[in-house]
This record gives C-alpha cells, structure tokens and sequence, in this order.
C-alpha cells in the first residue's frame, strides 16, 4: 500500500466522483419514496436512457446540447410515465410497485437494443473540460472534478429549496404526514407529480454527465440499480441527508475497499448494508422520527 | 393474580401512567373506566409488554414478568383483545381461533402434523365459539361476516389461548346496544376461575358485570374499589361523568 | 390458508399428466426445455412458500439455489463426495444459510425485507463471482448426476433424467404443501395476516420466519442440486438477482399463494421464452409488458384469474356456505 499523499487525494477523489454520480441518481428516487411510498425501480433504466439521448445528441448539438436536453428527454419521459403507470400504482403496495418497475426493467432494456442497438455507445468529454488539472500533487481529469462540482451544486440547490421555499415546505410535510400534506390544502396531486418528474430529470442528469466516462450499454441501467438502492437503504429511505450520506459511504468503501481489501470488495458493501438493516431497519437519517 | 407496582410510562413530558397500582385476585372481575386519554389502552400495552415502562413492575400468578417478552407472557397464561379488530383476515373463524388455540398449545412451530385438525384445538374451538356465540359462523370468511360477530371473534381469539388472565380493551364498542347487552351475558357465563380485565366505555353495563371498579384519569388511579363505591362517589361523577358528557 | 381445492387437484394431475407424456414422446430439445421447467418450478414452489403465504417477499432465492448448486458441485468435484450424500450436504447448507438470513431479516417488513434480502443474495453472488476455490467468473464445470444404477435407472440419458427432474418437483410440492398444512404453516399463514397479533398469542415470531425460510431454502437448494446436475456446469450467474426477479415474476404470473399457479407459470414461461424467443431477440419486452398488465389488472395471476372465475361461476348458480351464514 502506498504512503503516498498523492495516492490518497487521488482515491478520495475517485470515491467523491462516484459519490456525487449515485447521489444525483438516489436523491431523485428517495424522495420519490418518502413522498408517495413508491418504489420505481427503473430510476436506473431512466439514468440510462439520459445517458443513451445525452450521447446521441451530443454529435448533432454538442455535449452541451445533451447535457440539457437529456434531462429534458427524461424528465418527458416521467410524466408520461407517472400519468400511466405510477399514478393507478401508488396505493398498491410495495410488492406490485416493485413488480410492475421491474417490469418497465425488462421493457427499457429492449427498448434501448431495439433503438441504439447492443453496441456500446461512446460520448466525448466537452471541449472545456479535456484535460488534466494538478491538484494536491496529482493530476486529475477536469471531466470529473467538473462531476463532483455538479454533484455538490445540485446538493446546494435542493437543500435551499427543501429548506428555504414554500414549496421545499410542502414536500417536507408530504414526507413527514402524507395526510398533514392534504390537510394543509397542498395540492398533492401536483406536489408529487413535480416531484417525480424532477427525480426523473436527475436521472436523466447523471445519464448525461456519465455517458463521457463510462460505456453506455442497454445494461447500464440495471448495473446502477442495486448501488443507488443501496444508498438510498443504508442512508434511510426519504431523506435528503440519508442519500446524501448513503452515496458517500457508498462510493468511499467502494473506492477504498477496491483498493485496501481488494479480496473482500464485492462483498463489504453488502455485508456493509446488512449490517445497517439489522441494527438500523430504517437506515442511518430515516425521513421519519 | 396480577399485579402492577408503581407502573409508570411517559412519552416526553407527557405521563400516560403515573404510578399505578393494581391488584386482581384469582376469578376477579375488573373494570377500568376512565375518559379517553386516560392512558387505559396504554396500561394494556405494558401489561402484555408491547410497549415498556420506564418504572415500576408487574407481576403475574407471584412471577415478575415487567422484563418479559410478549410472547413469554402470553404462555404464561395472559392474554388480551384489542379496541381496534386485530384478526386473521381473509381466514375463517374456524381458524382463527384454531391458529389462536395451536399456537397457545406451542404448536406454532410444528412439522409433523396438522394442529388444526388435532383433537384439543377441534375441542378448544368448540368450546370458545359456544362461550362467545360464534357456532353458527365458523366455516365463514372474517371478510364476509358482521361488524359486531368480528367483535366477538377478537375475545374468541383471546380466549381460544386458554389464558389465566384476559384483558378486555373495550369488547363491545362500535356495537349497538342490544348486542353489547348480549355480550355482556356471554362474559358473566366465563367461568368464574377466569380473571378479567375490562376497558369499558358505558357506566351500566361496566357495573353489570364488574367485582371491582378501577377509574383512571391523566393516567393515574383515582378509584379502586367495589362499584357500589363507585356508584355513589362524587369524584368519579365529576371526572367521568364530566368527560362522558363532553364527549 | 392453503386447501387442495378440486381445481387444483385437477390442475396438478393435468400438469403432472402432461409432463409425464411429455416426458415419453419429447424429443431432446423438448427433454432440455422439461428439465428446465422442472429446475424454475421446484424454485417457485420455494419461493411461493414464503412469499405468497409468509409475506416474505424474497430476492435472494437465486442465491440460495447458487448454495445448493455450488455445494452439490464442490461436495462431490473437490471432497470427493457421491451424489447422493453431496445433495444433502447442498440442501442442509441452504437451509442452515436461509435459517440465518430468515432469523436476521425477520425484524425487517415490506420494502426493507426485499432490500435486506437482496443484500443477502447479492453477497454470496459477488462473493462466488470473486471466489477462486469456486471457480470465480468462469463457474465449475463437472458435476456427476445421481447415480441410481443400482436400481437399474441410467440418470445419464436425458429422458430417465426428465423424469428424475419431474419426481423432484413432486418431492418439492409435497413437502411444501405438508409444510402449509403443519403447525409452522398455519402459523406462516397467520404471521401474513398479523404478526402482531400472533406474537401476542404466544408465537415466538422470528424463529416461525427463521424456519420457514429454512425450508423454502431447503426446496431452493435442490433446485440448485438438480439445475447442477442438468448442465453438469454452473456459474455465478445462477445466483444473481435477476435470476430471483424472475421468479418472482414467474410466481407472479402463475398466481401467488396458491402453489399450483406457479408451477403452471413455470410452464408457461419457460415455454413462452423459448417461443418469443425464436420470432424475436425482444423476449424479455414482451415478457416485461404482461407482468405490467397482469399486476394492474390486479388479478392473482393466471391460476388466480381462473380460480376467481370459477368461483364467480359456482356463486351465481347457488349460494356458497359463507353468503348463506352471511345472511343468517
């Protein structure tokens, strides 16, 4: 193992990068849950289909043009989706939740082959951000410091919004009371559905900004599912803080146990989130008391 | 029979029992009363041990049980109903108190043979659906029957344990009139060796059947003792009486 | 609780009929396809068990029927084990596995009881995926099948072996259905229904969840013995979650709580996939778009659907017992 400073900054900052990515994918999904008790699991085909849009368009308009467009695409995508699927589904129970996403699942995989075919898809760095920054004695990709101050950004931004805003109140009340919500004369309806499809524009966010820097394959979406479940379960289901908190514990022992305790890596973070359930059902920063 | 000392519980600064006392002599017939918010059902709680008390001890047949898990309790021969139906739904009444028996008889964890169909729960179920007039509707759905036949079903459940001690939260309301009359001669033909513990809402019926009357308020005992007492004391009046008419 | 309604019954002898002529007339291919079912069925049994009558809704049964199959094959490749003794080492090793994953998650409800679960599972994959002694990423190839010479049975030849793979998934069945209808099973059923009022009548609950996921482990890990024995070759594949999401599925759309319904969803998607999949590479769409139809037309599968139709039939023609002590 290395004593080197230089070796440290530069995995603390890989664990960051990771940290940030599932952060933008976990939020969305999280307080999805607290609000509306839904469990979707195809926010992971809905960061892939992001990351499939963000690098098709990224010839035509640019990376720029993916970043915000991408977004957008999925965002779309959502309220199709929330008005057809997710609406009738809210009050079925976990298990018809889980059922029905996992088979939206099997649908976005197909679909994303029968669009963009089984080849991976690749999507360069913008302009702007090639390149290597010095830092701490290393250097490290601009691309992903530029991750990691998205990621942070749109932490600021949700914090003041769930803190400061009218509408940040409502949503905390929803997660809080779903029936203090109704009482207070909150539009519920249209709370959530903004909600959703702003869980969904994340997703589309982290598609976007990840398709540079990983290969976008129809499986994408799948591979990230069981990592953004587990921030969002360890951190505690609902919270802002837990998926904050759950995406850094997340990406620090994915990163550091990759490179410590290479033999047991797989397995920590799940005997990590074992751990959790069994001492803390609800996670570490569950929403309610 | 059963006994508590000192038992007090708060949430926060809000204390839902301030030290209570109780004593129930083998075959005693108690009734609680008590304006809502008077921490009764919270007294239950403890007493079956779904909730713990931050103080205090209680006791059951000279065994202190205040540490004791619900289930241990249970086979120890206590045994409760709730205010709010907590059946089997979906099973039929034969099975509910079949389960409720099969298990009582620790034959919850079983392999090798149907409990249901076993010679002691058969004779069990038989026996509690002629104490809480359940004969008729055995072989129907929970689902399918009456508001007032799943009441009795939640004591049947109770009862199908074989318990030393049965605590009661409020068995008879939500019903009308006439069939919490009808309960109540279901619950004077329990045999005496039984005890009994009551929560009860309606003054008359509560001292149709009781032994003893116990009034709690602001979760604190403010009268023990025999109904007649009860009957006549003006404290009770004021507190009771004053929330009954409120309410 | 679990009954042998006549329309199960029916329906088992009619399966059990069909798969036996199957069994006789198949070719190899069909031979292949009869043994596939028959490994996805006994899974389903597994899971039906604690799923659709505990409520425990389970994704690492996958993970359990990898133990059977990685145990079965190291028991007898690495130890030198027979097959017989190895199959009973696998299963008794699932079932020791799924006791303490049953004990430690039986705290945990709903949403978490799946999550905790698919930790669970996704531990022993990644754990199989990184292991050399079992072979890592490559799997193990090897594994004998059952040698019953001595009764003049030749498991070699893959017709005998449909037919071994058919008396397994009886095995399976009946042991679920005798679990259902013992002490621990009506207690299973009952824990569904309320915990918190079986606990209160004096069930120690965590050991009744311990147990019953013991043995659905137990089914799983033959399942796992038997899906060795087919191929001869297994890989950690086998235990990844999707192989559990997909039973799932499958005791989905057979009907859950019902037992029969998933072996006949076993059938119908094994089949199903091998039919879609020779028209179009798409299958997994297609079988995707009717579990969103089935779970929002919020009928109980196929078996469920039929079960609730006939039922729907019987009522108009004459009052059942219920309606008529209903009205009394």
């Amino acid at each position: 193992m290395s004593t080197d400073l230089g070796f440290w900054v530069l995995q603390m900052l890989n664990a960051l990068q990771l940290s940030m990515l599932l952060f933008l994918l976990s939020v969305g999904l999280t307080v999805i849950f607290g609000l509306m008790h839904f469990v979707n699991l195809a926010h992971g085909s809905l960061y892939a289909f992001g990351a499939y849009v963000a690098a098709s368009l990224s010839g035509a308009f640019g990376y720029w043009g993916g970043f915000v467009l991408a977004p957008l695409a999925v965002a779309a995508l959502g309220a199709v989706l929330y008005f057809t699927l997710i609406r009738s589904m809210r009050r079925a129970g976990p298990m018809a939740q889980v059922l029905v996403t996992f088979g939206l699942i099997f649908v976005a995989v197909d679909a994303t082959r029968l669009i963009w075919g089984d080849l991976p898809m690749g999507s360069a760095v913008p302009k702007t951000f090639e390149g290597q920054l010095a830092l701490l004695g290393v250097q490290y990709p601009i691309y992903r410091l530029f991750i990691i101050g998205l990621g942070l950004t749109v932490l600021a931004a949700l914090t003041l919004v769930l803190s400061r805003t009218q509408i940040g109140a409502m949503i905390r009340a929803g997660v809080d009371n779903d029936q203090m919500a109704a009482c207070l004369g909150i539009n519920v309806e249209r709370m959530f559905m903004s909600v959703f499809v702003l869980g969904c524009a994340l997703a589309g966010l982290a598609g976007a900004v990840a398709a540079p820097v990983l290969s976008v394959t129809p499986d994408m979406g799948l591979q990230i599912l069981i990592p953004t479940l587990i921030v969002i379960v360890i951190g505690g289901l609902g919270s802002l803080k837990g998926a904050v908190v759950g995406s850094l514990i997340f990406g620090f022992v994915q990163t550091f146990g990759a490179v410590l305790l290479p033999t047991l890596n797989s397995v920590l973070i799940y005997a990590l989130l074992a751990a959790v359930l069994v001492i803390r059902p609800e996670g570490l920063l569950p929403a309610k008391g | 029979m059963l006994e508590t000392r000192a038992l007090t519980k708060s949430f926060g600064a809000i204390h839902v029992t301030k030290g209570v006392n109780l004593k129930l002599e083998k075959g005693e017939r108690r009734v609680i009363l008590g304006p809502n918010g008077a921490g009764k059902t919270t007294l239950f709680n403890q007493l079956v041990g779904e909730i713990t008390p931050n103080s205090g001890s209680i006791y059951l047949d000279g065994q202190d049980i205040t540490a004791m898990r619900v289930a241990d309790r249970a086979r120890l021969g206590l045994s409760r109903s709730y205010q709010k139906n907590t059946l089997f739904d979906g099973l039929t009444i034969r099975e509910n108190l079949g389960l409720s028996a099969a298990v009582a008889l620790g034959r919850g964890q079983g392999l090798w043979s149907d409990p249901l169909q076993s010679p002691e729960v058969v004779e069990t179920v038989r026996e509690v659906a002629a104490q809480v007039d359940l004969a008729p509707y055995l072989d129907a759905s929970v689902n399918a029957v009456s508001y007032g036949i799943r009441r009795q079903l939640e004591v049947g459940i109770a009862l199908a344990t074989r318990p030393k001690v049965i605590l009661m939260d409020e068995p008879t309301s939500g019903v009308g009139p006439e069939m919490s009359k009808g309960f109540h001669r279901l619950l004077k033909a329990l045999p005496r060796d039984l005890t009994v513990l009551i929560i009860e809402h309606d003054m008359d019926l509560a001292f149709d059947v009781a032994d003893t009357i116990t009034v709690l308020n602001y979760g604190e005992v403010v009268f023990d003792g025999l109904p007649e007492a009860a009957r006549s004391s003006q404290l009770l009046k004021d507190i009771y009486l004053g929330a009954w008419e409120d309410a | 609780m679990f009954r042998h309604t006549p329309l199960r019954l029916t329906t088992l002898g009619l399966m059990a009929a069909g798969s036996l002529i199957y069994a006789i007339i198949a070719g190899f291919f069909g031979l292949e396809i009869l043994a596939e079912i028959a490994i996805l069925a006994i899974l389903v049994i597994a899971l039906d068990l604690v799923a659709g009558f505990g409520g425990m809704v389970s994704l690492c049964h996958g993970a359990l029927m990898g133990v059977g199959a990685y145990a079965f094959t190291v028991a007898a490749n690495e130890a030198g084990m027979t097959a017989l003794p190895a199959m009973v080492l696998a299963i008794a090793l699932s079932a020791a596995i799924a006791f303490a994953i049953g004990a430690v998650c039986a705290r945990s409800i709903g949403i978490y009881f799946i999550m905790a679960t698919l930790a669970f599972g996704q531990m022993g994959y990644s754990f199989v995926f990184q292991s050399s002694l079992f072979g890592g990423d490559d799997g193990l190839s090897g594994a004998p099948r059952l040698d019953l010479s001595a009764l003049g049975i030749d498991l070699t030849d893959s017709r005998t072996f449909a037919f071994y793979a058919i008396a397994l998934v009886a095995l399976a069945y009946l042991v679920a259905a005798l679990t259902l209808r013992s002490g621990l099973g009506r207690s299973l059923v009952g824990l569904h229904h309320n915990e918190k009022r079986l606990r209160a009548l004096g069930l120690t609950v965590w050991r009744a969840k311990a147990t019953a996921f013991a043995i659905s482990g137990a089914i799983a890990g033959l399942a796992g013995c038997l899906a060795a024995q087919h191929t001869q070759y297994i890989s950690p594949g086998l235990m990844s979650w999707t192989v559990s999401g997909e039973a799932l599925v499958v005791v989905i759309l057979g009907g859950l709580g019902t037992l029969v319904g998933p072996i006949l969803g076993a059938i119908l998607f094994v089949v199903l996939k091998h039919e879609i999949s020779s028209i179009t590479p798409y299958w997994h769409a297609i079988v995707g778009l009717i579990l969103i139809a089935v779970v929002m037309s919020r009928a109980n599968g196929v078996f469920g659907f039929i079960e609730a139709r006939i039922a729907a039939r019987t009522r108009t023609r004459k009052p059942t017992l219920k309606e008529a002590d209903a009205d009394a």
